[in-house]
């Protein structure tokens, strides 16, 4: 199974944005130019997350215009509370939603979601932070602490079936300083689903670590194809070099 | 995220690294006001202790990257003062105006050697086009090769110091921990230099354009850069920065402005060299809501040349406007050169133009004025 | 007459479908409508979702009699992608319910086995041509093509197998009999391979 490498764009309206550690957001371009950019270079995939849709409302229009430069597949997700959101993104051009805070509030949407739309096109989002050697889930794009355990909230999440679920490290996120290798060893050793790993990527190495120890295969970055000199290719040809398989 | 303005000068918060304090006021303006903190005696005092190094140096002392305007000829006058033997090195603009020919030869006048180094016009002109409909940008090259080449001359000559000139994150408001930064390398580049995500390697990549031939647009690698010990710093940490104050003191030595107000700006003794420039402008404006004229005004209210009432009166009598025309080439001469037609111009304008800054009609399309020009709703 | 009948079936996200034939042909309608079926020259069957429930959704429309109709009598060529690949089989064993297909390709879709990996299939996976076919044209054999799914095709003369693909298993990633086509990837969403392979249909 070949690795994808899976640029996550985040947004506040019609700016492409970045932060560390979900705090400090800087603007990092207009999002037509970061998605046009994307589009050319054949990327695997791209996930796209408002995140200020969980205030406001999701931006249809936009997500339309954007779905409309992609043939690559892309997963959308911000802000999504409800059936009809789903049913409508997907109809605007997404191939999969995502699920973040909805899930923590409503766990019952995303059963329904995967009945009625299948558990192909639903992907669920997890957010954590370790507090006193513990890792919390956090929801509302990192504002509230559910007080859960992390293990025990995959767990319940697990128990639904969601296609894929991308597990960010809050504290790692935007600091290009490595993946959270040591949590991720545990995720793995304790469940089996497709999951994608997201935050703190700094180099091709960072990701050959954890897939020298894990079955993981799907891994996402932001920061550093907006600050660094490295893009998508040029990740993807550093694996190839250390031996791993990637679509080139 | 409404947009919002900085309480001093008038950026608008949809500015890319803008950030503001909890008083609402920007970092450019903090960083304006932190400027009388400075013990600019000192930090000249610094820039002589860095300078006194370079100056064993075999052959030049430093490299200054000049592009003949008013800021070019403030550095190179200002290093000529602490006795610097400069080389002076300009990355050529993809369209020079005979005003800017003229400038850069009126800097070498002032007494310094100097080199042009200019990249191949045909596959320069493949990738303007090709970054004006991809990133919205048509001077990207321009401003990756303002970099690249005289970190390329400063590995292959042995000239390990540039002196840049104002370090943008400090005058403009960029992350508050990066305005005080006197270096600039590769990672400051790749973070700041408004390459807007786009890479070299792409150009090879997706234009399919051999590496050789991107020569000048590559940076040199990190172990050139090492064994050449290559610093770049920016004057502009050491000295207070003026870009009005530069024009006065350029003009003194013969740096010529233009004859009127430049199109799309209210100064008329900036930007004189390069002709695509306003398309450049324009887009920050399609984009970001705001353009020359508000980072004139905002530079002017810093320094009490303006009030707030006044900039933002000025802002909307002359910001956004469509660029017809630029240092007396007209928008048609300068989209034919890169074989851009008028309509596919248009249809690039829309397709980068921020929809939340801008008032649309009921089906989602940009309401225009019959100059073209756009509504701003903040 | 060229028109392009996208079948609506509320199959989930149709609009990359729709957009990625338009880059060829912009005469390009999406209906359910029977008459429609009348008047058009190739069907695409797109798909997300459920066996069962797109086979009720057919059946419920009228679909269901009349695309079987318009493939084996009058020829139309069409093109099933993903579950509108599982559907032209002869049967379906999603959500622990045996359901009949279109059987335009004699098979019967099972799961996939769910190790060393787990399921769904998803991502970049080469397709490996066991057979020359015109919908290969300017198509490299094992390229990559993007997919998601957690059933395969298993048709019952191989010879109807042109492509296949590895995933715990080898499985059929083309399907094909005469003016019947099923790929199990997302042509619409595999980049410029992908493009081509709607190209080389539309072409037929």
């Amino acid at each position: 199974m070949k690795i994808r490498i899976i640029p996550t764009v985040l947004f506040n309206k019609s700016n492409c944005v970045k932060g560390k550690q979900f705090k400090s957001w800087r603007v990092c371009g207009n999002i037509t130019q970061v998605i046009k950019l994307y589009s050319l270079r054949q990327v695997d995939e791209i996930i796209f997350i408002d995140i200020s849709a969980n205030k406001n409302s999701i931006n249809f229009r936009l997500i339309d215009e954007f779905a409309d430069e992609c043939f690559m597949p892309i997963t959308v997700g911000g802000g999504v509370k409800s059936l009809y959101d789903i049913e409508k993104l997907l109809k605007v051009g997404a191939d999969r939603v995502c699920l973040n805070s909805s899930f923590f509030y409503k766990p019952e949407i995303l059963d329904q979601a995967i009945k009625h739309f299948g558990s192909q096109c639903l992907v669920l989002s997890i957010d954590y932070k370790k507090i006193l050697d513990k890792n919390y889930v956090f929801v509302d794009c990192g504002e509230t602490n559910t007080k859960l355990d992390l293990e025990e909230y995959l767990k319940k999440a697990i128990d639904y079936n969601p296609g894929e679920i991308i597990l960010t490290s809050i504290e790692n996120d935007g600091m290009m300083n490595g993946y959270d290798h040591k949590t991720i060893y545990e995720v793995n050793e304790k469940f089996s689903q497709n999951f994608i790993i997201s935050g703190g990527m700094s180099c091709s190495k960072d990701i050959a670590k954890i897939h020298g120890k894990t079955k993981i295969k799907a891994y996402s970055m932001s920061s550093i194809f907006h600050y660094t000199e490295n893009t998508p290719l040029s990740i993807k040809e550093e694996l190839k070099e250390l031996g791993l398989e990637v679509r080139i | 995220m409404t947009i919002k303005r900085c309480k001093i000068c008038i950026l608008p918060s949809s500015k890319p690294d803008l950030e503001f304090n909890s008083n609402g006021v920007c970092q450019g303006c903090l960083a304006y006001q932190n400027r009388k903190n400075i013990d600019w005696k000192s930090r000249e005092e610094k820039f002589k202790e860095i300078i006194q190094k370079y100056k064993k140096n075999n052959n030049y002392d430093c490299i200054i990257p000049v592009s003949g305007g008013k800021d070019s000829h403030y550095q190179v006058i200002k290093c000529l003062e602490h006795d610097l033997n400069p080389l002076c090195i300009t990355a050529s603009t993809d369209k020079l105006s005979e005003l800017g020919r003229y400038n850069i030869e009126n800097l070498k006048k002032i007494g310094v050697d100097h080199i042009e180094v200019s990249t191949n016009p045909v596959i320069r002109r493949k990738i303007n086009k090709f970054t004006l409909k991809t990133i919205g940008d048509i001077s990207w090259a321009e401003h990756l090769t303002i970099f690249t080449i005289p970190f390329k001359f400063s590995c292959s000559f042995n000239i390990p110091l540039l002196i840049w000139g104002e370090n943008p994150q400090n005058e403009n408001g960029g992350p508050l921990e990066r305005e005080s930064e006197i270096e600039l390398n590769r990672a400051w580049l790749e973070e700041f230099g408004g390459l807007l995500g786009l890479r070299v390697t792409d150009l090879a990549d997706i234009l399919k354009l051999k590496k050789k031939e991107l020569e000048l647009y590559t940076f040199p690698s990190s172990e050139e850069l090492k064994a050449n010990k290559t610093f770049g710093i920016f004057l502009g940490q050491f000295f207070k920065w003026d870009g009005h104050k530069n024009a006065e003191t350029a003009s003194k030595f013969g740096f010529k402005t233009y004859e009127k107000e430049l199109e799309g700006s209210i100064v008329n003794y900036e930007n004189l060299d390069n002709v695509q420039m306003r398309i450049h402008d324009y887009f920050k404006y399609l984009k970001f809501g705001y353009d020359r004229v508000t980072d004139w005004c905002c530079w002017h209210i810093r320094r009490g040349r303006l009030n707030r009432e006044e900039a933002l009166n000025l802002e909307n009598d002359k910001s956004g406007k469509y660029p017809s025309e630029y240092l007396g080439y007209s928008l048609g001469d300068i989209l034919e050169e890169i074989n851009c037609t008028q309509k596919e111009f248009d249809e690039i304008c829309d397709a980068f133009t921020n929809k939340e800054i801008f008032k649309c009609d009921n089906s989602g399309n940009l309401i225009k004025n019959k100059d073209k020009s756009l509504i701003k709703n903040f | 007459m060229n028109k392009i009948l996208v079948i609506d079936y509320n199959a989930g996200n149709v609009d990359s479908v729709i957009k990625a034939v338009k880059i060829f042909n912009s005469n390009v309608i999406f209906s359910k409508n029977l008459a429609d079926l009348d008047n058009c020259s190739k069907i695409i069957l797109p798909g997300q979702g459920t066996y069962d429930v797109a086979i009720k959704e057919l059946k419920e429309n009228g679909l269901y009699e009349k695309i079987i109709y318009k493939t084996n009598k009058e020829n139309i060529p069409i093109l099933g992608i993903c579950l509108g690949m599982q559907i032209l089989s002869s049967f379906g064993y999603e959500n622990n319910l045996k359901t009949t297909g279109l059987n335009l390709i004699p098979g019967k879709v099972i799961k996939l086995k769910d190790n060393p990996s787990k399921l769904p299939h998803i991502g970049w996976t080469s397709v490996k041509f066991v057979k020359t076919d015109k919908i290969f044209k300017d198509i490299d054999s094992e390229k990559d093509f993007y997919f998601i799914h957690s059933y395969k095709y298993i048709a019952l003369d191989k010879k109807n197998t042109i492509a296949s693909s590895f995933y715990n298993e080898n499985f059929s990633s083309i399907v094909k009999y005469e003016n019947v086509y099923g790929v199990q990837f997302h042509p619409e969403k595999s980049l410029g391979n992908g493009l081509k392979l709607i190209e080389n249909f539309l072409n037929l």
